[in-house]
């Protein structure tokens, strides 16, 4: 199948586009097809919820987001640029620069403090000391945690733990951020107030793509993509998402 | 900017991970302090053996030309030399006219024999019959009394000056100068005690074991003015030193001639100096370093294996934090660095405790009196190096198999 070719009227609108993507693994001899033929376009400051039953392709199509993992064929753009043949060491930087990653498990380094866990991407981004210090602190305080700094992530709770991974997924001022799962490991309470953060981000222009299979959580969100056997099932607009209007402490 | 600030974060984590495992970093450093001990000893041994070689060949003269009729180190054909005439005296005084006023000529003979004095006895010391030049060409300094006078050479006097081993083992404690001693069956009068030399190692000559007489007086009391054999040693001037490539060739002009050797004929004489004995001293210990060194290096090898070993450990078990680290942006070569950087200061620190304790084994070697060993500033640095090395290569399997891993493997990995 011939590839079409993404319209410059589409790339002038997404701020992340799709085209016929797809992925394919090989398991032993046989071949798996994760994706077959995904387009999708997202905008600027959308909130988006990705679903589907586990085997849909959810967490392949989240890595191909991510740049974790590159597509088998089909086109994708992040940001007005193609992630197509990028190496390794480019796709890093994409993931540094232009990716805000929150995970279920939060995946904070253990023997790092939270400052530290905060700083790791401009470290990488070749942030120096001072400038490092200073966007970090900011995000902390963004997300009430600017007196834990000195803490380690074991002597944080879990909603906390999150909060450092958004600060984290937050300091580079990501193009998109991406949460698979942001509040699968926290109770409901805590997971309300991460979502509620979620909420304000989105709010303040952030553009926000969440991977749940909780109904609950996708209610947040704007618009609904569902995923079924590899393919788009249904792409729902929500014209009013189920936003917690209360506030969050500063 | 950005591949320092990659070299400080990996620094920073090296430094964590190791002093979040301090158990099993001591433990695998065991092997590297032990490879390093064993390596820094051969080393050090080495450079005492060296040391105490040059000490003792010092009293060799460094710019002094020997004339002998066999040469020091004897290379294959004995027998070729084994017919050679002896030198004569009569030959060594045409030397030193030759050279009169250009350089000093200094003839030497030796034998052994017992020396006595009262009840003690010396057995078989070397008896050097020799001049008042001696002092000059050998620089050796009487600790007490005089060295031999022209006039002791010219009257014949039956004196004698003592190597200091020679001079405990008659003397003790006492004085020795003016107390006389039996050289064979010859009284002789010490008019003088040397400074001790040191450094009679390898089977070497034992110079403190050495007494020196008027040459005169060594060929009435022991014979051997005609069959005799002279080694006669040749010094530039003060401050010529620099002539004495120079003088080698004048020197073997000047014998042949004396002997009357034809142009065809082949000089039936050998010039020593210093610096073959220190070739041949080189050659032959640089093969025992050589293979201390191959030896001692399979316990470092080994030590580097325990290295590697841990570090696949360490990888595994902090593959979820690779993961993390490249969700986030790390790079390959972040991974690669933080873990070679893991691997060579455990090693670095394995390296330092074994330079630690081979400056003790040192001083042990040194206290037992074996050899004037010493751990030079060069070793260690060597040692640093070579530990460093180690680290790198031990851990670069490990650290390229870490950086290698897919991100998505092991964000998953539990």
């Amino acid at each position: 199948m011939a590839m079409a070719a993404p319209q410059d009227a589409d790339l002038d609108n997404g701020i992340l586009f799709l085209r016929d993507v797809v992925k394919t693994y090989l398991m032993g001899s046989e071949e798996v097809h994760a994706l077959c033929g995904v387009s999708l376009t997202i905008a600027d400051n959308e909130y988006v919820a990705i679903m589907g039953p586990s085997g849909s392709g959810k967490s392949t199509l989240m890595n191909i987001i991510g740049c974790l993992d590159v597509p088998t064929s089909g086109f994708y753009s992040l940001g007005g640029e193609s992630v197509a043949n990028k190496s390794e060491a480019e796709l890093a930087d994409i993931r540094n620069r232009l990716i805000g990653f929150i995970f279920q498990t939060f995946n904070l380094i253990p023997r790092a403090d939270v400052l530290h866990n905060v700083e790791l991407p401009l470290i990488y981004g070749g942030i120096g000391k001072a400038e490092r210090r200073q966007r970090a602190m900011e995000v902390l305080e963004r997300v009430g945690l600017a007196n834990r700094v000195t803490h380690r992530p074991n002597e944080l709770s879990g909603g906390q733990r999150q909060r450092v991974a958004i600060a984290r997924a937050l300091v580079f001022n990501p193009s998109i951020i991406l949460a698979d799962e942001p509040t699968g490991n926290l109770d409901s309470r805590t997971g309300d107030e991460i979502m509620q953060m979620l909420d304000e981000l989105h709010a303040s222009g952030q553009t926000i793509i969440v991977v749940t299979h909780e109904d609950g959580i996708a209610a947040h969100a704007s618009r609904t993509i569902l995923l079924r056997d590899g393919g788009i099932e249904s792409d729902l607009r929500r014209d009013n998402p189920a936003r917690s209007m209360a506030k969050t402490s500063r | 900017m950005r591949v320092f600030l990659d070299f400080q974060e990996s620094l920073r984590i090296a430094l964590s991970a190791i002093a979040a495992n301090k158990a099993r970093g001591v433990l695998t450093t065991l092997g590297i302090v032990i490879g390093i001990v064993a390596v820094t000893t051969t080393m050090t041994a080495f450079n005492g053996m060296q040391t105490a070689f040059r000490e003792g060949a010092s009293a060799v003269g460094a710019d002094v030309i020997y004339v002998s009729r066999m040469p020091w180190i004897v290379m294959g054909d004995w027998f070729l030399y084994r017919n050679r005439p002896n030198i004569s005296i009569d030959e060594a005084e045409a030397l030193r006219e030759a050279f009169e006023g250009r350089a000093i000529v200094n003839p030497t003979m030796n034998e052994n024999r017992d020396m006595k004095f009262r009840s003690s006895v010396m057995d078989d010391v070397t008896i050097i019959g020799t001049t008042d030049k001696l002092a000059i060409v050998t620089n050796r300094l009487p600790e007490t009394g005089r060295f031999l006078l022209t006039y002791d050479v010219k009257y014949r006097k039956s004196v004698v000056v003592i190597g200091s081993t020679v001079a405990d083992g008659l003397f003790g404690q006492a004085s020795a100068i003016n107390k006389y001693v039996l050289i064979g069956p010859s009284k002789f009068r010490v008019v003088g005690v040397l400074e001790k030399q040191g450094g009679s190692t390898f089977g070497g000559p034992d110079f403190d074991r050495q007494v020196f007489v008027p040459i005169t007086a060594f060929t009435k009391q022991f014979g051997g003015r005609y069959f005799g054999e002279v080694d006669i040693a040749v010094k530039p001037p003060a401050g010529e030193a620099e002539a004495v490539e120079d003088l080698e060739y004048e020197v073997i002009g000047e014998m042949r001639r004396i002997r009357k050797l034809r142009p065809a004929e082949e000089s039936n004489f050998s010039i020593n100096k210093l610096d073959s004995l220190m070739g041949a001293f080189n050659s032959v210990v640089g093969v025992v370093l050589l293979i201390g060194l191959l030896v001692t290096s399979i316990a470092l090898f080994v030590g580097g294996i325990g290295v590697m070993n841990i570090m696949f450990v360490s990888v595994t078990e902090r593959t979820r934090e690779i993961g993390i680290r490249k969700a986030i942006g790390a790079r390959r070569h972040s991974i690669l660095m933080q873990f070679l950087l893991e691997s060579a200061i455990i090693c670095l620190i394995g390296g330092l405790i074994g330079i630690g304790l081979a400056t003790l084994v040192t001083y042990a070697i040194n206290a037992s009196g074996m050899m004037p060993a010493r751990i030079s500033v060069g070793i260690m640095a060597a040692a640093v190096v070579i530990s460093m090395i180690v680290g790198i290569f031990a851990g670069f399997v490990p650290a390229w198999k870490g950086a290698r891993l897919d991100p998505i493997d092991a964000l998953r990995y539990e």
